[in-house]
């Protein structure tokens, strides 16, 4: 049986994945909102200078990084793409038939990408320095001051742990589920989108259903286990914030300070 | 019968007791439990067989508190699961058939420690007793592992540990190796029958042989406690094995039919020497 | 039909670091009409050899032969009708609202018209002893009835062979021998059985050959008598009993099935 590590944590020693889980939620967070604030292509720079650093000090390979961006490859293209050949901004450049390519839309093209990657490059590093584990406990710990206003923060926490624990087992089953439906004959490929969605239901409903039987005997076992919410319940993973989790959020607020003045 | 006493941690009259305990599940035709009574005495290893449907599981709910009784009363360490769960759910533990929806958290370690989060223990105090309870089940080295990593027979183990850091008096085993494989019951047994001498244990099962060792069995049938019994008169009627759907080992099997005493042989080593003693001495053993 | 695997070898997740060979060069015959037991303990490539026989894996090397032919180049859906495999607990797959329905998807994949289903799905169900169930919810029944109801889900094929991955899984006893003797039925009616499990007294029981794996490997092929007797110390209770005996009682033969085994311990106590 192989551990499939969850989603994108990478799992390595580094100072960065010792950081304590709050501090890297907030840094990401502070860096999300701080890069909206940037206007220059020249801050962009410096803040991606500063991630690359980062990435390559949290010992995740580059391959490995660059497999995160993925996904939005095709959004960056895209955005670059509607940029260069709808801007009427800046010298033109280029021109091919009908469409011009100016050097404003190469500019703004540019700008706007680097963000993107910038953005998904940021949260990618959280994932993957971080245990999905560590980061349910961080939120749970960031959450925790609404639950007086009645937010049901320990809920949550216990909702995203349970989650965590059974995301791979579920994921199993389903493959099962499919192999033994495609032992009956059935046919996941064929057909146009409805055709192949109506396919889904042989997998869907017993997995559905499984899952509200596991659910049930989960829920037998953690109230034999004593578990009646959160009330007085410790917790036995621990969270310690150290002098490095003040010295990363510092750090991380004074390079989105020089790219916000670049 | 005794009256079922207020037992008491210290060996007072009785780790569990029930009297005329009867249940129906809403909705449900036929009572599921039907006025069934008995107590274990602190210490003793008791076993729970029959036919599926025949009410085990029913009375393992009711035991702690996740099923409250029609009528009758049930008692664990002096208390009303009924009415005081939090308290009896301190003081017995329950490892259920499915090794893998009793795991909560996503590491072992995190899941051991899970009873006693819920009890609010500290930290400090946590540490401690989930490595004592992980050395228990021979898992040391696993603190880190995921649950989908494991085999049954470990997830089983961890489960057990997991009962095991909250110190009950009282197990309670709901067919623990029904789901598992030969090695993992072997595992699984091997480590509960280290417990039996310091706990006070009620094993729910089908395999006749588990129960080797017990004190007594109790046979629960169509909801009712057809036969409280000592495991040698228990293994050699065979009327009571066939009415309750149990069906005796190989072992055992061999043995009855060959005229030995099926309760005293239980592995294939102990039956071979008594069939050479047998035709050594060429006698009839009755 | 006569299914062959010949020096079969698979490696789950080549290239990364979660890469594991589950299967080193296994080959093996699976003879029209018998009934094969397949032992071995975890990790031993029990479940992934069981999946090349309807090619739901494909070999990383070797090869897969129905009738000589390789299965690959069968049409998928022919081989799969033909080799019928049941996954271990099968019962976490039903999901029509009636368990006739949910017999009924296979033959209705096979393009069957609904006469011929009906007909199929009644006649599975006999099989399996679990005609009454047609009309019953299959998410409301017992494990048992569950049980009977997935296999007969793709005994519904009239497959040639059919591959059972751990069929008694979880059943108590009597409800294990009622489904082992049902097994026993599908042999008579000319069904080639491949049955996968842990419970060597229960293979010992009903298999006309058996192959034992280990660590995808195969360790010994052959009748039950010869591959138990070969390692007794891993071996169903009959053996390992009649194995202590032969050294100073060697009368006392190779016996298997608990039958055997009694008579000739009968014999031995001259009985």
């Amino acid at each position: 049986m192989t551990s499939r590590t969850l989603g994108q944590f990478y799992p390595v020693s580094s100072p960065v994945h010792a950081l304590d889980p709050r501090a890297k939620i907030l840094a990401t967070a502070v860096f999300v909102i701080g890069l909206f604030l940037i206007d220059s292509t020249a801050g962009l720079l410096f803040v991606a200078a500063a991630l690359v650093t980062l990435v390559a000090v949290s010992r995740i390979p580059a391959s490995t990084f660059l497999r995160l961006l993925r996904p939005v490859l095709f959004i960056v293209a895209l955005t670059i793409l509607i940029q260069v050949l709808f801007s009427r901004e800046g010298v033109t450049v280029l021109e091919w038939g009908f469409f011009e390519v100016r050097s404003g839309g190469l500019r703004l093209g540019f700008f706007l990408a680097l963000r993107i990657l910038l953005l998904v490059s940021s949260a990618g590093l959280l994932t993957a320095t971080t245990a999905p584990v560590a980061l349910a406990d961080g939120i749970e710990d960031l959450l925790s001051p609404l639950k007086k206003v009645r937010f049901p923060a320990h809920e949550v926490a216990m909702m995203m742990t349970i989650a965590l624990r059974f995301i791979p087992t579920l994921g199993e089953e389903a493959e099962k589920i499919r192999g033994a439906q495609a032992a009956r004959g059935a046919d996941f490929s064929e057909g146009g989108p409805l055709r192949r969605a109506r396919s889904l239901v042989p997998v869907l409903v017993p997995l559905t259903v499984g899952a509200f039987r596991r659910a049930d005997e989960l829920a037998e076992a953690m109230e034999s286990r004593g578990y009646r919410g959160g009330e007085g319940r410790t917790r036995y993973r621990e969270l310690r914030f150290r002098k490095q989790d003040a010295l990363a959020l510092a750090v991380t607020v004074l390079v989105l300070l020089v790219g916000i003045l670049l | 019968m005794e009256n079922p006493g207020e037992g008491t941690r210290n060996g007072g009259s009785f780790a569990v007791s029930c009297e005329k305990l009867s249940f129906t599940y809403p909705g449900s035709g036929r009572p599921a439990l039907s006025e069934v009574s008995f107590e274990l005495r602190p210490g003793e290893y008791v076993g729970v067989v029959g036919p599926n449907g025949g009410g085990k599981s029913t009375l393992v709910r009711l035991l702690n508190g996740l099923l409250r009784p029609d009528s009758g009363r049930v008692r664990v360490s002096g208390r009303d699961p009924a009415t005081e769960p939090f308290e009896v759910r301190r003081h017995l533990g329950v490892l259920f058939q499915n090794p893998e929806n009793g795991l909560v958290a996503p590491f072992v370690e995190d899941d051991v420690a899970f009873g006693l989060e819920n009890l609010g223990v500290s930290r400090q105090g946590m540490r401690d007793r989930v490595a004592r309870a992980i050395r228990a089940v021979g898992l040391e080295g696993y603190e880190r592992r995921e649950p989908n990593t494991l085999s049954g027979g470990e997830k089983q183990r961890v489960a057990l540990a997991g009962l095991l850091a909250v110190e009950p008096e009282i197990l309670v085993l709901d067919e623990p190796t029904s789901m598992l494989d030969t090695a993992g019951r072997r595992e699984v047994l091997e480590y509960l029958k280290a417990l039996r001498a310091e706990k006070t244990i009620l094993h729910v099962t089908h395999h006749l042989e588990e129960l080797a060792g017990a004190d007594r069995v109790l046979v629960l049938n169509g909801g009712e406690l057809v036969a409280d019994e000592t495991p040698e008169r228990f293994l050699s009627d065979a009327n009571l094995l066939r009415e309750n759907r149990l069906v005796l080992p190989v072992v055992p099997r061999l043995a009855l039919e060959l005229g030995l005493p099926p309760a005293r042989l239980r592995t294939p080593e102990e039956l071979a020497e008594a069939i050479l003693a047998r035709t050594e001495s060429g006698t009839r053993a009755r | 039909m006569k299914l062959e695997l010949k020096d079969v070898r698979y490696v789950y997740a080549p290239g990364t670091p979660f890469e594991v060979e589950a299967l080193r060069g296994v080959s093996l015959i699976v003879d029209p009409g018998e009934i094969l037991g397949i032992v071995g303990g975890t990790g031993s490539g029990k479940s992934t050899l069981v999946q090349h026989m309807n090619l739901l894996l494909t070999p990383t090397n070797g090869e897969v032969l129905v009738d000589g032919v390789n299965a690959r180049s069968l049409k998928k859906s022919e081989l799969r009708r033909r080799v019928g495999l049941v996954f271990q607990f099968p019962e976490s797959a039903l999901f029509a609202p009636t368990v006739e329905e949910d017999v009924a998807f296979a033959p209705r994949q096979l393009g069957l018209d609904e006469e011929e289903v009906g007909e199929r799905v009644r006649e599975s169900l006999r099989a399996l002893g679990a005609g009454e169930l047609a009309v019953r919810s299959p998410f409301a029944l017992s494990g048992g009835e569950k049980r009977r109801a997935a296999i007969a889900g793709v005994l519904a094929m009239k497959p040639e062979v059919l591959v059972l991955d751990e069929p008694t899984a979880g059943l108590d006893p009597a409800t294990r021998q009622e489904l082992l003797a049902l097994i026993l039925g599908l042999r008579r009616a000319g069904i080639s059985v491949v049955l996968v499990s842990h419970d060597l007294d229960e293979v010992a029981e009903v298999a006309d050959r058996v192959c034992a794996l280990e660590e995808g490997r195969v360790r010994a092929v052959g009748t039950p008598a010869e591959v138990f007797y070969r390692e007794p110390a891993q071996a169903p209770v009959t053996v390992r009993v009649s194995s202590l005996l032969k050294g100073s009682k060697p009368e006392i033969g190779a016996p298997v099935r608990f039958r055997e085994t009694l008579d000739a311990l009968r014999a031995l106590q001259g009985v």
